[in-house]
């Protein structure tokens, strides 16, 4: 997903690097439903899996929407990141 | 790599709704006899479309991905037990083995027997089955197979010596499986390069000093146009190896590629042996396109088939070809082999007496081509050398060689 997300206003961070599947899921439905409506949380990962599978759960959920994704690299790793919003 | 000697297996049913896990050799063995147990494969809509799970007996097989356990697990789990009631046994996979240990556990504490595929589709895809194709005195030969993908790799063994034919990935299986039947490697040949998986030709080859064989047409990347970057012997047709009492002819067979080849071995007592890679199959042939030029390709195939198989090989020779595109084109023993003379009458793909019917009826029946098999070229012949995770996501699914059914 290719969107311009500079002018977005992240909520919360969460950090679920060298976790792997299915946890990275796992920890960030558990955040967002502690979350208020219109919020948006931020998704830090290094598994490339999370990719497919934050598209494949937003499409699932019915009160979260996948707003966008990107790709960083820290320390030699390639970072998998997301941002999803409560949308009910 | 053990060798799984007989297909014929003890019944594993009772056991499975106590596992709450499992690996690929006993999936592997609960797919070669009719059984009872439900797949459910808890993937992305696009993995499962891709690949998944089949065998001889493919069970019945369910698909939800993981993420509806956790968005409604009660639906999710209702769902399951509609499909496995009185205690139906469940297997459930992934890609790796995570999420599918969560499901399974969730089942589980739902009252349903779930095992977990350990490793997942990962695992599943490097898993080999050797079986014993002939095993004589003078001689024996080996069938390697990874189900998974569909390709088979072929091993001859003859007084101590051993000749690999396209070896697979991990290499060193291979070298462990010679080194219990105490053979020496004394050839590694491919049939061609190839579109579809990793090659450990040129490693192992490293790794043992035996010399590694390939045609120099196959060393030309055919997209790039640029040669090999490895080590390798030229193979030319007509030419002649032995290893113990076998004598190796190479015959070159283009079209699928312009550098493939077929290996006959020929055996002491009369037995003929053709290592046909993607040329013949036991269904279907090799597509003349994986190297951009099917249209140009394709009457070659055709010269191939109808001209050099007719003639240079002997049709009571066994075909043993480089892959399959489902587990029926197994004999009883498991075995993907049949006597050319046969595969005349049995394989659909050959019933043709002219050459332009052929052509149209090859270039209509192109698959989809995975846009990797660009790059396992490239890998094959040295040009790449991609990381594990790298090389496993090049190789996904099963191979896409033949043409469409």
């Amino acid at each position: 997903m290719s969107m311009d997300l500079s002018g977005l206003t992240v909520t919360r961070e969460l950090d679920v690097r060298g976790l792997k599947c299915p946890m990275p899921l796992v920890k960030a439905r558990q955040e967002i439903v502690q979350m208020a409506v219109g919020d948006v949380l931020k998704v830090i990962s290094t598994d490339r899996g999370s990719v497919k599978d934050f598209q494949g759960w937003a499409k699932a959920a019915n009160n979260v929407e996948l707003i966008g994704q990107s790709e960083s690299t820290a320390d030699g790793k390639t970072l998998y990141i997301h941002f999803v919003r409560r949308i009910r | 790599m053990s060798p799984i000697a007989s297909p014929a297996m003890t019944s594993v049913a009772p056991n499975l709704t106590k596992a709450t896990e499992i690996d690929t050799e006993t999936l592997y063995n609960l797919l070669q006899q009719p059984n009872d147990f439900l797949l459910l494969d808890v993937r992305n809509e696009d993995e499962f479309q891709l690949w998944r799970i089949e065998g001889p007996h493919t069970p019945a097989t369910l698909h939800i991905p993981y993420f509806f356990f956790l968005e409604d697990e009660a639906e999710a789990v209702a769902r399951v037990a509609a499909q496995a009631p009185a205690g139906r046994p469940v297997v459930v996979v992934c890609a790796k083995g995570g999420a599918s240990d969560y499901v399974a556990e969730r089942l589980r504490e739902h009252g349903i027997p779930a095992a977990n595929l350990m490793g997942g589709m990962v695992e599943w895809g490097d898993f080999y089955a050797v079986r014993p194709a002939v095993e004589r005195p003078a001689y024996q030969v080996y069938q390697v197979d990874r189900v998974a993908r569909g390709c088979v790799s072929w091993v001859f063994i003859s007084r101590g010596e051993a000749a690999i034919v396209d070896p697979l990935r991990y290499g060193r299986r291979y070298l462990d499986f010679l080194a219990d039947r105490q053979a020496q490697l004394k050839l590694i040949l491919d049939t061609h390069a190839h579109a579809d998986h990793i090659s450990t030709g040129a490693e192992l080859a490293q790794a043992t000093g035996a010399p590694y064989y390939l045609h120099p047409y196959d060393a030309i990347h055919p997209f790039d146009m640029v040669p090999a970057q490895m080590a390798y012997h030229m193979l030319a047709d007509g030419q002649r190896f032995t290893l113990g009492e076998l004598t190796i002819e190479v015959i070159h067979t283009p079209g699928h590629t312009l550098g493939q080849v077929n290996f006959l071995v020929t055996a002491p007592d009369g037995e003929a042996f053709c290592c046909t890679g993607d040329n013949l199959f036991i269904e279907s042939f090799g597509r003349p396109d994986l190297g951009g030029q099917g249209e140009r390709w394709a009457p070659i195939v055709y010269d191939t088939i109808f001209g050099i198989m007719k003639t240079r090989v002997p049709q009571h020779a066994w075909i043993l070809p480089g892959h399959y595109a489902s587990p029926a084109e197994a004999n009883a023993a498991g075995l993907y082999m049949k006597r050319l003379r046969d595969l005349w009458r049995e394989n659909r793909g050959l019933h043709f007496t002219d050459k332009q019917s052929f052509v149209d009826y090859v270039l209509s029946h192109l698959p989809y081509m995975p846009p990797q098999y660009v790059e396992i070229k490239r890998v094959n012949i040295g040009l790449s050398h991609p990381d594990v995770d790298t090389a496993d996501e090049l190789e996904l699914g099963k191979n896409i060689c033949a043409l469409e059914a």
